[in-house]
């Protein structure tokens, strides 16, 4: 655990294969390395140029004088395991390949994956990769890898074996609002694999939530006890690629023929109470929902100012098994009888403020339905009317939060062009926003408990 | 992967406190009328050769039997269907059983290469793999995870009690899928299970047909 620690919270770190290069992925680890350097000492190591973006660089790794916590590795796969040599000698706290050419590549590429797994593995050295992205904690300014950007803080972690992928997720999350503690994208899994990241992020403080992009597990009797045990502490969703939904045609038993890899894997994931998602923008939306709100028990209500969309919300609600809270007469009675209402509702969730609400209806209403002893969280849905105040409307669901903290509210504000505004102030909040009821309906389920 | 005799799998089920209905293969039918003094009508009468996997395709299965003359009836029908429609299968004997009221589950395991042993719920009978209504779990299977195997299926309303059936002894079923997790981890060499049917009732579960794939390491 201690070596895993270092790994992951790295006061030096030597590149070996920087270079100035353009378009190469030696220049863009350069690059997004020196993004922390003042958090931490930056080496470059190239034999063949003196000095890379300024910056002198090292013959090899054994001539840095100080220690190294984490060596980075992107250079051709043929000088490898002669670099991973003389980092073992050095005595580095880890080590990082980003290289491709391995075992994904073909079996002489396998073979040597193996005798680099092995030294490392003797030297009690942990390895990520080969064939990776690399790690990024923006959370300590640390961007070890040759994505296109660095993502904004947050408490999601990521874990993706897929590199590719990451590129663009980081990408997205630019024009969003949520950010990251820890992104891990991590190849061929030669070393440290998917269980150990979600060991170490199980504990690690600036992570709340965990979404993994996952297309095999390679031990999966230990993933079921690991799993399990993070589960129980935070809410791990997983995006699970390559589900083929055939069995084997020729199997002679039942069991063989009916079981297929897709409801092996889905069976394994409620086992250990995994949440399971479909789509890429499902696994972010749901991420969204749980790195901003609390977790709450089975029974919500709906409000807002349209009856078509709170009655699609309760059609996903009932398909997902979200339970509408039974709200009584007297509720309504109370909220009719407030001197600021200007036209009495109806009875019923989901309550319909009509389309010609002001933000004095949303307020009166969302106030007294918080109030509720059974009303464990709130969906707010806006759709636009003339009158409609976007921006105020997103401050009293602001306000509503701060003083209802411990129960999740989630927003459906429906349009394009004319709710930007009111989102970013529902989202700089910690509100997540849904532009489709499907969506938030999905949001909601994962944060009832 | 070959396929383990009846004899061996039974013994093993209740080694492992899977119970079967009561059952005797016999070579005669004057054995089989012995039997049947033993237990009692109903029965179920079926052929037992190992070039016939799928007894109920050549006419090799009778239910319902209730007395010595339809059991006698019915050794001679399936022996002249049999010539008929796989002359030169090899006849080991007849299967009696008792006949037992309930629903048809089936329960099996194979074993994954990521996951070790899988085991497999359902409603049962020939008609599983036409209606896919089944689900699954990774042993260990916990007492929690057998009931999530369980409630899973649309056939639990069938389990459940309908129509003025009674409810089926679920905690049997649990029992079952439980010790067939325990039976599959301590036994390597038993590749795929199928237990099909299980005729499960109010009182109790019990395994009429099972099919055990076998492979020394």
């Amino acid at each position: 655990m201690k070596k895993i620690n270092k790994f992951f919270n790295p006061k030096t770190v030597a590149l070996i294969g920087a270079t100035d290069r353009l378009d190469s992925v030696g220049l863009s680890l350069c690059k997004n390395l020196l993004t922390g350097s003042k958090k931490r000492k930056i080496f470059f190591v190239n034999p063949f140029r003196k000095k890379v973006l300024n910056k002198t660089t090292y013959p090899s790794v054994k001539l840095i004088k100080e220690a190294v916590d984490l060596v980075v590795i992107a250079v051709p796969s043929r000088v490898v395991l002669d670099v991973v040599k003389e980092s073992i000698e050095k005595k580095v706290g880890g080590v990082i390949i980003i290289s491709s050419g391995f075992a994904e590549l073909n079996k002489k590429g396998k073979i040597l994956q193996e005798r680099i797994e092995k030294v490392l593995k003797k030297a009690q050295i942990p390895l990520l990769g080969p064939n990776c992205l690399g790690i990024v904690r923006p959370e300590i300014n640390l961007n070890a890898s040759f994505a296109f950007t660095t993502p904004p803080k947050g408490s999601i972690a990521f874990i993706s074996q897929s590199g590719a992928l990451v590129g663009s997720i980081i990408d997205r999350s630019l024009l969003e609002n949520y950010g990251f503690s820890t992104i891990i994208s991590y190849g061929n899994e030669a070393g440290l694999g998917l269980c150990d990241f979600l060991e170490y992020l199980k504990d690690d403080k600036s992570t709340k939530v965990i979404g993994v992009y996952l297309e095999a597990i390679k031990d999966g009797r230990r993933f079921m006890k690991v799993a399990r045990d993070v589960a129980k502490k935070k809410p791990v969703l997983i995006l699970k690629s390559g589900k083929t939904k055939i069995g084997q045609k020729t199997a002679i038993s039942h069991t063989a023929a009916l079981s297929s890899s897709y409801n092996i894997y889905s069976a394994a994931f409620k086992q250990t109470d995994i949440i399971e998602v479909e789509t890429i923008k499902e696994l972010f939306d749901n991420l969204k929902a749980l790195s901003w709100q609390p977790r709450c028990e089975n029974g919500i209500a709906i409000v807002g100012n349209s009856g078509g969309c709170g009655v699609l919300l309760a059609d996903y609600c009932e398909e997902l098994g979200i339970k509408l809270a039974k709200l009584d007469i007297e509720l309504f009675n109370k909220i009719n009888r407030s001197k600021e209402m200007d036209r009495n509702i109806n009875q019923g969730n989901p309550v319909d403020i009509f389309g010609d609400a002001l933000s004095n209806r949303y307020e009166i209403a969302l106030n007294n339905l918080l109030a509720q002893n059974n009303v464990y969280g709130v969906i707010v849905t806006q759709t636009l009317q003339a009158m409609t105040t976007v921006e105020k409307n997103a401050k009293i669901i602001v306000r509503a939060k701060k003083k209802w903290p411990d129960k999740p509210i989630i927003t459906l504000f429906m349009g394009g062009k004319n709710i930007v505004k009111g989102i970013r102030i529902l989202e700089k909040n910690k509100i997540p926003n849904y532009l489709d009821p499907r969506e938030a309906a999905l949001a909601m389920k994962v944060l009832i408990k | 992967m070959v396929n383990l005799d009846f004899i061996k799998s039974k013994e093993i089920l209740s080694k492992y406190d899977v119970l079967s209905c009561k059952e005797k293969l016999v070579g005669s039918k004057k054995e089989a009328f012995l039997f049947t003094e033993k237990i009692g009508f109903p029965v179920v009468l079926k052929i037992f050769s190992p070039d016939v996997p799928h007894i109920t395709d050549v006419g090799g299965l009778k239910l319902g039997i209730k007395n010595k003359k339809e059991l006698e009836k019915a050794w001679d029908d399936i022996l002249f269907s049999l010539k008929k429609n796989k002359p030169k299968a090899l006849i080991e004997g007849f299967l009696v059983q008792e006949e037992v009221e309930g629903v048809e589950i089936m329960v099996g395991m194979k074993r994954s290469r990521e996951f070790g042993p899988v085991l497999m719920f359902g409603l049962g009978g020939i008609l599983v793999e036409i209606l896919k209504d089944v689900s699954f779990g990774i042993a260990p299977i916990s007492r929690s995870t057998a009931i999530r195997m369980i409630k899973e299926i649309k056939g639990y309303k069938i389990l459940k009690g309908f129509r003025g059936n009674p409810a089926v002894n679920l905690e049997k079923l649990i029992d079952v899928l439980i010790n067939i997790s325990k039976l599959s981890l301590e036994n390597p060499e038993i590749k795929e299970i199928d237990l099909n049917p299980i005729i499960v009732n109010n009182k109790k579960a019990l395994v009429v047909d099972t099919c055990f794939l076998y492979e020394k390491n």
